[in-house]
């Protein structure tokens, strides 16, 4: 039986990106009564055919994150995030080059042949002053005017 | 005939966009992001050079296109005054909507192509000016993916468009044979808009495509460098006055720019192939005037 193994990966340095995403929603989007803050993740979702995967996790997590500048937190068959913000998972739904090169080194140059599939996505951490439902509609928006082009990117809100 | 060469924090193409600006007899300047947008309206055509803008923060030209300077751009696309993206700022200008454009119902418009997500998910119904992107290069030969993300190399380009039927082409005979270098990881075009590509055709707003040294449409690398659909290098809007290609027209402006392999390099007063691109901009300006 597969299990999936979520791995979020966060820089622990200042992430420009984020910072660069919330200075144009505050400065140039209109949404400084909104938001107050913007978090960024990466996510890696690797499907395992077998192995102990809290065992298979930390190895992965050794080659899949920088510790000089990165911190990570390891889910196995579950994705929940903490209270406080709204997470939203940013995908491609064209063909994902970059997971699929992971997928490939982990199973072909590092030896984990029970890596079955590796699936890339940002979340990003949309700290609101409103609360639930205005902040999802705001997240939905963000979501759609900025952190996405639909010709190749979907997003989920996803519920805590 | 005064030009403004657009500058954000990234870009790294101005400076020799503006010589070849300049040396076709264009006055210019740099324009940067925070001078007051308004002025734009003082210029008569404007280019938005390559680089990588706010680092393809989000993703390639998705923080500029927020930018005012970038309504403002809008405004004077409107009254017909020439614009040419040139790579970064090709994917600028598409993130912006300004290309393909909508401004005469481009697309099936108002049969509300977009699907409008009642749920929390989705591939964005709100993103209603944007009817494609440039995605992540994937090269592909006999079936294959070969290479992915960012390349670069001399490019032979095919102009598909009737002279004078774009700003930046204006010049340009339909079938002409360009080589002029591309550098981008992100020039990818795909759409999931109903029947847009089939609308560029008609209309004429394919600019140029990818194609082997004898004017060969080859719709695999190494012919088609970055996985476009259909080859596609650049296209126009429907009016014609805002062009947007991946390929760095300023990069072969003098002969001298050329690679070692062209002998045309070895006849350096020679113009090179990029400065038709700067040329029928001139001409497109006094044309219209």
């Amino acid at each position: 039986m597969s299990q999936k193994i979520n791995l979020r990966v966060w820089l622990k340095i200042p992430d420009a990106e984020a910072a660069t995403v919330k200075n144009t929603l505050v400065r140039r989007m209109g949404y400084g009564n909104f938001l107050s803050d913007v978090k960024k993740e990466r996510l890696f979702s690797i499907e395992i055919d077998s192995g102990d995967p809290q065992e298979l996790a930390k190895s992965f997590a050794r080659e899949l994150v920088n510790e000089n500048k990165e911190s990570h937190k390891i889910l196995v068959d579950e994705l929940i995030f903490e209270e406080g913000y709204v997470p939203v998972k940013v995908a491609l739904h064209i063909e994902d080059g970059e997971a699929i090169s992971t997928r490939d080194r982990l199973r072909n140059r590092l030896g984990f042949g029970n890596v079955v599939d590796v699936k890339k996505a940002t979340i990003w951490k949309l700290y609101f002053k409103t609360l639930k439902p205005e902040a999802e509609i705001k997240a939905k928006e963000i979501a759609e005017q900025l952190l996405i082009n639909p010709h190749k990117d979907t997003y989920e809100i996803l519920s805590q | 005939m005064k030009i403004a060469v657009l500058q954000f924090p990234g870009t790294n193409c101005e400076f020799e966009t503006l010589v070849a600006v300049k040396a076709v007899g264009m006055d210019g300047e740099i324009f940067r992001w925070n001078r007051s947008a308004a002025e734009l309206s003082g210029f008569d055509g404007f280019v938005v050079p390559g680089g990588f803008s706010y680092q393809d923060r989000v993703r390639a030209g998705a923080i500029a296109a927020k930018e005012p300077v970038m309504s403002a751009l809008k405004e004077e696309a409107g009254k017909g005054k020439p614009i040419i993206g040139i790579c970064n700022g090709f994917q600028i200008l598409v993130e912006t909507g300004l290309l393909p454009g909508r401004a005469k119902g481009n697309v099936n418009a108002g049969t509300n192509e977009f699907r409008v997500n009642s749920s929390a998910s989705g591939s964005g119904s709100n993103c209603n000016s944007v009817d494609m992107a440039l995605a992540q290069n994937v090269m592909v030969s006999q079936g294959k993916i070969v290479r992915r993300g960012y390349y670069c190399d001399w490019v032979a380009l095919r102009h598909e468009a009737p002279s004078k039927r774009c700003c930046g082409t204006f010049a340009l005979e339909r079938g002409a044979l360009v080589k002029i270098p591309i550098a981008h990881g992100e020039g990818n075009l795909v759409t999931t808009t109903p029947g847009l590509i089939k609308k560029l055709n008609e209309n004429n707003q394919v600019v140029f495509r990818y194609c082997d040294k004898n004017g060969r449409v080859i719709n695999e690398f190494p012919f088609n460098v970055n996985g476009s659909t259909e080859s596609i290098a650049a296209i126009c809007n429907e009016e014609g006055n805002v062009l947007g290609m991946m390929p760095h027209p300023e990069r072969s402006f003098f002969a001298w720019q050329l690679p070692a392999f062209d002998p045309r390099k070895q006849r350096p007063d020679e113009p090179g192939p990029g400065r038709h691109v700067f040329e029928s901009m001139k001409r497109y300006i006094e044309v219209n005037a």
